[in-house]
């Protein structure tokens, strides 16, 4: 029944607490400004009602908060507290990394901000009555060293985190299969790895604030009673916070739009878990779901993917990692009823899903299928009929990558076996893909593969499906171009440059100490003789 | 401790240093403080700004002999004298690495992205066929903003936009929505003042219609992750979506009476 | 730097085991007996022993009960050698003579309002073999609930009422508990683990302490009630609520039977709501989700 409450009523109720006239009035003005607010800008996903079911809601996942359960996630109070009033502004300040949720600090003004956590506050009864609730005491964080990081791993071992989480944080632990948000909606246990999407925010304060207040309405408790109990330090908990931040880089990592293949004459790695690509640069490439053409996509798994590329002039070797909690299919059932509750819950149906169970991983590298001579290029889709791609298609169900030429998305038409000159091999560990792929510059088949040529920025595209997310055919996630470049080897006219330089200067700054020096000496005479006479 | 030094060569090292801090950390911070939106300044230009102020500095310098003498003398000191043979032998090393690090740097080839010359609002057909049904563009209005059932198509219009637009073009309308940063060229933000504002509503109609892939050639249809909303809209969806764009963005389209009176511009 | 605590933790748990296997597994009300920690704070009855009535009575169950699933425990080695047979998640347990178990019977109409009673015992709700013992716990407002981990894996206690705040508490050691309580009446609160998803757990929440938790016979009582005519309540998770009129008599005891029969089933309160879709035209569509009755 709360979930049909009518505007009016919080709003009245809420007024008739006020005892004088006076204050009634200025919150009523308040009310009716929060209102305003809301109903242009937040009903649109939470609902007119509040009950985060407005028109976008169902596209989302994680869905919109329900404002009537008083339940928030980000807090500075106890499990099952209610949110503090800055609480609640923080959020609409700062959003919700990793959710559709803006930060507003900048769209609306202060009085806007605070009349909207007013009328926020009005969608439920929680709030007319019982105490201000009360802040936990969360101190400041110590500084982070090896011994806080090795302890923390500790305690990540020792208190379960990775029953959700992962060993590597990735969020593949087994239970992650079954996870659900107090809705019923399915719950995506998150990437330690990728502190950026952090729903409560990445820095080390934000963590070991989730690990004392939980996020309410989600799977993950609050780990106070590990403190109340003594079985933990509250140092040991912000060393436990310290080590989940270490998963992550120290920046979030930035777009770039040119892939450097760096030319390296030893032999290229042939696996990937080669050490060598350690040192070899990570490239960030973002994907969204595929909202384009129908039947769209928006709960895409994979919102990243890292790219590395290394070439000899020969063969180019390109890696491609990412996280992903299972190797689809997963022999775990749990992960099939997983997807289809991914696919069940997401909106919109267009024509309707067109996975099944058992959908593999894939990932397909694309290029245009010639070098454009001017700026055109296919589609970023997998190309047209006029400009047809060319893909470099992975999938874990072979285990293999094929080449193929597409003209539109999930059109691909694989190129006889006799003309296959790529390969790859891939790796899952720990819940993240590593695929290497290998193919030679040039090929023998010059009509339809592209041949990669030298210090050429070549346009590349990449899509991505996790088939325990429910993904399959034209649902799946996408990138828009970016490129590619082999690095050629530096020119030796290149070194002559510095060199040239440096002669010049140093003659240049040695003539003019000479003569400072000429003309002191001179002075000096001068000035000796002068004397001498 | 005296903090301004006496001497002219001092005194110009201060000024550059002060200089340098005022144009690196002023311009970014001390607008915001005022309320006004700020960026801090590119490295070119902190460069110019930097060779003003030393031309500025040296010609005060030289103005009057005794002071370009004072000016000279730790110069030549350091030239000359000695004792300080370690900072002159310093700086004849140092400089020419510089140099030539600065060249080096230059000379390398580099691999960036080839320029991309796109026209963000491209000339429209004078009429466009929408699901096999021809429509003009030139002289369209919109049929249902006079309809006077405006706050009713504006509701429909924000249902439509939270479903499908949402994504890339951000619930501020500013082209930041969660989707937005993982496409290139990024999703268009409504709030500038170079966008709709400029546009009439048939135009608008038009680029919604037919989506990226609609674009000519000079608008980049390879590249533009707009969908063509013919697929999944009807002609009435698409206007209420536009009453909502320019309510929400608070912003009004171009009339067809503007755009005759200034031929040429986009429509 | 655990041991100290990790060791008390161990003692106290090894108790709360033998207690509770001591127990057998017997009537669902048997884990509220044993807590014998908060002492009720000295209040009268406010009922008079002399006149005051009691209700027996039996839930039976007719036709083919609904079939439980096997518990695949192979990922917890701990929780599954608690048991001696294969675990399974059992939404109807039927007794040999029909009874059904993990019925939740309370008074839902007729008892004037206005009657203070006792503090009870803290109620005990513990987390052992990865399950919940026991299934249904029978609590007044106000009343203490011991929640305990007697299992050394990650347990979280995942509570999800609509009256009453919901919390999320994890227990990653063996031997930890907690204390709580739910000031407003609610029937059902349902509890999960996220991290073993076949735990489930329903707290009933009356305002007075007229409810009872059938056993494994289907069979309850509720004692010194102030004679009178009453609505009797019984809920299961699977088959949904049943209610009757009662009439207590003065210083009598009345019998009363309720009947479940398998065409009931699905009126259950869903613990992980089932989404509804319902399409409308071109495409639009609204998830709604489906709500307590």
């Amino acid at each position: 029944m709360t979930r049909t409450i009518l505007l009016a009523v919080p709003v009245l109720a809420l007024a008739s607490l006020s005892t004088t006239a006076a204050s009634a009035d200025a919150q009523d003005q308040e009310l009716s400004l929060g209102k305003d607010v809301y109903d242009r800008w937040c009903a649109g996903c939470h609902g007119v009602d509040g009950a985060g079911a407005g028109p976008g809601a169902a596209t989302m996942l994680p869905r919109p908060r329900d404002f009537t359960r008083a339940q928030y996630q980000v807090r500075t109070t106890g499990t099952g507290e209610l949110p503090t009033d800055a609480d609640i502004m923080h959020v609409i300040d700062v959003g919700m990394p990793g959710t559709a949720m803006p930060g507003w600090e900048d769209a609306l003004s202060r009085d806007e901000r605070e009349a909207l956590v007013a009328y926020l506050k009005s969608f439920s009864r929680f709030f007319e009555s019982g105490p201000e609730p009360t802040p936990l005491e969360f101190g400041s964080a110590p500084s982070s060293s090896e011994a806080t990081i090795t302890e923390g791993a500790r305690l990540y071992q020792e208190i379960e985190c990775w029953q959700c989480h992962g060993q590597a944080g990735r969020g593949d632990g087994s239970a992650a299969a079954t996870l659900d948000d107090d809705l019923g909606f399915p719950n995506y246990a998150a990437d330690l790895t990728r502190n950026w999407l952090f729903n409560g925010g990445g820095a080390v304060e934000d963590i070991y604030r989730v690990l004392r207040t939980g996020l309410d309405g989600t799977p993950m408790p609050t780990f106070s009673d590990l403190i109340e109990s003594d079985i933990v330090t509250d140092d040991q908990l912000w060393s436990l916070a310290h080590y989940v931040r270490s998963l992550s880089p120290a920046r979030a990592p930035a777009v770039r739009e040119v892939i450097t293949a760096t030319l390296d004459e030893s032999e290229l790695p042939s696996t990937p878990d080669d050490e060598r690509w350690a040192s070899v640069q990570p490239f960030y490439v973002p994907l969204a779901g595929q909202v384009i053409v129908k039947p769209r996509w928006f709960s895409p798994r994979v919102t990243n993917i890292w790219v590395r590329a290394l070439h000899d002039g020969e063969d180019v070797v390109l890696l491609v990692s990412w996280t992903d909690p299972t190797q689809s299919p997963s022999s775990d059932p749990d992960w099939a009823s997983f997807a289809q509750r991914v696919v069940d819950t997401m909106e919109p149906k267009d024509e309707g899903s067109t996975w099944e169970p058992g959908a593999p991983d894939r990932l397909v590298v694309q290029f245009p299928q010639t070098l454009p001579s001017g700026l055109e290029r296919p589609h970023f889709l997998q190309g047209d009929a006029r400009r047809p791609a060319y893909l470099w298609s992975w999938s874990s169900e072979e285990d293999r990558a094929v080449e193929m030429v597409a003209e539109g998305l999930a059109t691909g038409q694989q190129q006889p076996d006799e003309n296959q000159q790529l390969s790859a091999v891939s790796t899952w560990s720990e819940g993240e893909w590593r695929v290497l792929f290998r193919r030679p510059l040039m090929t023998p088949d010059i009509a339809a593969d592209l041949q990669l040529p030298l210090a050429t920025a070549v346009p590349i595209a990449f899509q991505a499906w996790d088939g325990d997310n429910g993904e399959a055919g034209k649902q799946n996630a996408v990138s828009t171009w970016y490129f590619l470049a082999l690095e050629e080897a530096t020119p030796a006219t290149v070194f002559m440059a510095p060199v040239a330089a440096f002669v010049l200067t140093a003659a240049f700054g040695l003539g003019v100490v000479a003569r400072a020096q000429r003309r002191y000496t001179e002075a000096e005479e001068r000035a000796g003789q002068a004397g001498g006479a | 401790m005296r903090l301004w030094p006496s001497e002219p060569f001092g005194q110009t090292v201060a000024i550059l240093a002060i200089a340098y801090l005022l144009i690196e950390l002023g311009i970014p911070y001390i607008p915001p403080l005022f309320g006004l939106a700020s960026a801090p300044a590119p490295d070119s230009v902190v460069f110019q700004y930097m060779l003003t102020v030393l031309m500025g500095v040296l010609i005060w310098v030289s103005d009057n002999e005794e002071r370009w003498r004072a000016f000279k003398r730790p110069i030549q000191r350091v030239l000359v004298e000695e004792k300080r043979k370690p900072i002159r032998v310093a700086l004849l090393v140092l400089v020419p690495v510089l140099v030539a690090f600065i060249a080096f740097d230059q000379a390398r080839p580099s691999l960036s992205a080839p320029p991309s010359f796109r026209a963000i609002h491209p000339a429209p057909p004078g009429s466009m066929t929408f699901r096999d049904r021809t429509i003009p563009i030139t002289g369209l209005e919109n049929p249902l903003r006079h309809e006077g059932r405006l706050e009713a198509h504006y509701e429909e219009g924000k249902r439509i936009y939270y479903r499908n637009c949402l994504v890339c073009h951000g619930d501020l309308l500013d082209g930041q929505g969660p989707y937005g940063p993982a496409f290139n060229p990024a999703p268009l933000s409504f709030q500038d003042v170079g966008t709709i504002q400029q546009l009439t509503e048939s135009y608008v109609f038009w680029r919604i219609a037919k989506g990226g892939a609609g674009l000519p050639n000079e608008g980049g249809p390879w590249n533009s992750a707009m969908p063509a909303w013919e697929e999944f809209l009807t002609e009435d969806e698409i206007w209420t979506v536009i009453i909502f764009l320019y309510e929400q963005a608070d912003k009004t389209p171009r009339t067809w009476e503007e755009v005759a009176g200034s031929e040429g511009g986009p429509q | 730097m655990f041991k100290l605590p990790y060791l008390r933790n161990l003692v106290t748990s090894s108790l709360a085991t033998a207690v509770v296997m001591g127990c057998g597994g017997g009537d669902g009300d048997g884990g509220a007996e044993d807590a014998g920690e908060a002492t009720a704070a000295v209040m009268e009855h406010p009922v008079d022993a002399a006149t005051a009535g009691s209700i027996t009575g039996l839930v039976i169950f007719t036709g083919t009960p609904s079939e439980g699933d096997m518990i695949d425990m192979s990922e917890e080695p701990a929780c599954a050698e608690v048991h001696a047979t294969p675990p399974m998640r059992m939404p109807a347990v039927v007794g040999a003579d029909g009874g059904l178990a993990n019925v939740f019977v309370h008074l839902s109409e007729g008892l004037d309002p206005s009657l203070q009673f006792p503090a009870e015992e803290a109620a005990v709700l513990d987390q052992l073999g990865c399950e919940y013992v026991p299934h249904v716990v029978a609590l007044s407002t106000g009343q203490q609930l011991t929640v305990r981990n007697s299992d050394p894996v990650l347990h979280n206690v995942n509570t999800t009422p609509t009256e009453n705040r919901g919390f999320n508490r994890s227990q990653p050691q063996v031997g930890m508990e907690f204390q709580t309580s739910f000031p407003t009446a609610e029937v059902m609160i349902p509890v999960r683990c996220d991290v073993h998803g076949w735990m489930e757990s329903y707290i009933g929440v009356t305002a007075h302490p007229y409810h009872a938790v059938t056993g494994e016979d289907g069979s309850f009582a509720l004692e010194r009630l102030p004679p009178g005519t009453y609505t009797l309540e019984a809920w299961h998770e699977l088959y949904g609520t049943v209610t009757q009129s009662v009439v207590v008599p003065e210083s009598g005891d009345v019998e009363v039977m309720f009947e479940f029969d398998e065409s009931m089933a699905g009126r259950h309160v869903p613990l992980r709501p089932t989404l509804i879709i319902s399409h409308e035209r071109d495409g639009r569509a609204t998830a709604v989700r489906a709500t307590q009755q």
